[in-house]
Order: structure tokens, then sequence, then C-alpha cells
């Protein structure tokens, strides 16, 4: 009899075990990778696609790139004046990008991949190579504009409201002039309230 | 009293050739600027109905204008959105791209979010990424849920 009612026992705590576990039970999905994300107020993946979108847009229209030379630029660096890390090159690499695809404009090698280019230049020089198809060193193309900027940022915090502003500004700067020839800003704000 | 009916004709003529709606004449599979392929379009309305994709229900947002022009050789498209609501209402929206055979022209743009406040009019503003993507749709969808 008492054995019985042990095993009764032990039988219903196995299934409320089952249940509590299966309802705390994690569940992954995908989702939209353009979908507007607004998880945190912080800098998120929306924030960066309509930056990259916003002045990829702007910077087709110039007189530079509607002149159909596709010119030759290079991206420097977008210095982070926000107070939360930022991946700028994750922003310049979506706009070069979206540049690149849109066929109108070039790009040369920039700082940070510029070792890499040489070290591939001195290794098609090594004896493992036919010279007549290895590329030549001192034929590389030099960029006719660069492309820098900054992102800044302004916070503002009460008690239940939190307020985000960001601003992304870009210029395409004439290397051989100095000159600015195009520049744009995109704007975002966030308000999250509790 | 001869010569005043004449000038008073003449005014008249004048004045009716200038008010006189002007005739555009479109290139064939355009209707007001945009692309609309063999669509039939005979109006602005049928043109947005043929433009604008709605998500799911965006209650209080309505479509009010849909321009397109040609800017150095990429389309242009200017889209009024009215918020018909006193209280701001926020939408999400993007731009669907097809080259001329009606093929995907371009990735997925980004859903953008966009606050209009109540009663007024907002425009969505975009260039086509790349000089293949002739035709698009615009997508609209609710954020206020």
């Amino acid at each position: 009899m008492k054995h019985a009612l042990c095993i009764r026992f032990a039988c219903a705590a196995v299934l409320f075990a089952t249940i509590v576990l299966s309802g705390c039970a994690e569940k992954t999905r995908y989702g939209d990778a353009r979908g507007v994300e607004t998880v945190t107020n912080q800098f998120g993946s929306t924030d960066l696609q309509m930056i990259a979108e916003s002045m990829t847009r702007s910077m087709l229209n110039t007189p530079i790139v509607t002149g159909g030379e596709r010119p030759i630029m290079t991206v420097q660096e977008v210095k982070n004046k926000t107070s939360e890390y930022i991946d700028t090159r994750s922003i310049t690499d979506s706009i070069r990008v979206e540049l690149q695809k849109s066929g109108r404009v070039r790009f040369a090698v920039d700082a940070a991949a510029m070792d890499q280019q040489i070290e591939e230049l001195k290794r098609q020089q090594s004896d493992y190579y036919d010279a007549k198809k290895s590329a030549e060193i001192g034929k590389m193309v030099g960029a006719a504009y660069r492309i820098e900027g900054n992102i800044t940022s302004i916070v503002k915090e009460a008690k239940d409201v939190k307020d985000v502003y960001y601003k992304f500004s870009l210029q395409l700067w004439n290397v051989q002039s100095g000159l600015l020839e195009w520049a744009d800003e995109k704007e975002i704000r966030k308000t999250t309230t509790r | 009293m001869k010569l005043n009916s004449l000038v008073t004709t003449l005014v008249a003529s004048i004045g009716l050739a200038g008010c006189a709606s002007q005739t555009k004449y479109e290139d064939p599979g355009y209707a007001y600027g945009c692309p609309v392929g063999a669509e039939k379009i005979n109006s602005k309305s049928s043109l947005i109905k043929a433009k604008v994709e709605m998500a799911g229900a965006v209650p209080h947002i309505d479509v009010v204008d849909l321009r397109c022009a040609q800017r150095s050789e990429q389309l242009r498209i200017d889209v009024d959105l009215k918020n018909t609501d006193n209280d701001v209402r926020r939408i999400a929206y993007k731009f669907r791209w097809m080259d001329k055979d009606g093929m995907r022209a371009w990735d997925d743009e980004t859903w953008k979010p966009v606050l209009i406040y109540g009663n007024t009019i907002y425009t969505l503003t975009t260039q086509a990424p790349s000089q293949d993507a002739t035709d698009f749709r615009v997508v609209i969808m609710d954020q206020d849920k």
C-alpha cells in the first residue's frame, strides 16, 4: 500500500517537472535581418542599415558619381564620438558594398587592407609564379576621392525616459585638391519609456 | 461696340488657352512618370494601387500622391503619406526594386521606421540604387501594434 503511494507520488513529480521544464524551454526562430529592431535604444542593426542606405543613395546623386566616369574612391576612418561601442568599420563596409553594387564607382585599396595587398604583390614576385602572368609592382591605382566621417550622440535620461540622438556625418574629399565634394548627414532619434 | 466685343473675345481666348490643361506625352510603359509596364493606369489612384503594398492593416495612413522622375538616368520617387488620425502614427516602409524584365534588381531594403504627426503629410523619398532598378513597389507596415 505504502509502496504504491510512493510510485504514484514519483509519477506525479516527474509529470510536474516535465510540464514545468517544457514551459521554460528555449525557442529559436529565424527573423527578418532587415526588420525594425527595437530591443534596446543602443545603436542597432536598423540604425546601421538605414545610415548605409541613406548615405549611399545621397552620394549616388553627386555630379562626381553621375558623370559616368566611375571615380576611384577609398574609405577612411569613421570616428566614433559616441559614448557606446559602435563598429564603424561595419557601417563603412556596408556603404562601400552598396556603392560598388551600384556600378557607378570603384574602390582602391584602403589603408586597412594595404598590408595584405603588398604581401600579395610580393608573393607574386617570388619564383613560384609565372613572371609574365604576375601582378607588377608599381601599377596600383590611387584613389581620386576619400570618404571619411564621424558619428556622434546625445543621450538624455530622466526617471522614466531615455532619449538617444545619433548624428552620422559623411564627407567625400578630393585627394588632389583637398576640396570637399559632397557631404551628408543622417539623424536618428530613439526614445525609450518605462 | 464691335471693337469692344472683339477685344473681350481675344482676352477670353488668351485666358482660356493659358488655363487649358497641358497634355504631356508619356513614354510607352509609363504613367505619371512612373514605370507601369503593360498595366493599364488611367488615374493617380490606380497608379498608387499598382505601386503600393500594405503589409497588413495600416489604419489612418493614406497614400495621397506618388511622383516619379528620372534624375541622372536613375529613377527618383516621392510618396506622400497622410496621417488622418489626430495622434502620432508610426509606420515602417521599404522599396522593392525590379529590373525591366520584372526580376529582382536589388537586395531587400531595410525597413525604415517613420513617425508621422497627426493630420500631416510625410513624403517618403528615394532613388533607385542602380540603373538596372527601373521599376519598384513601396511596402508599408504598421509599427504602432
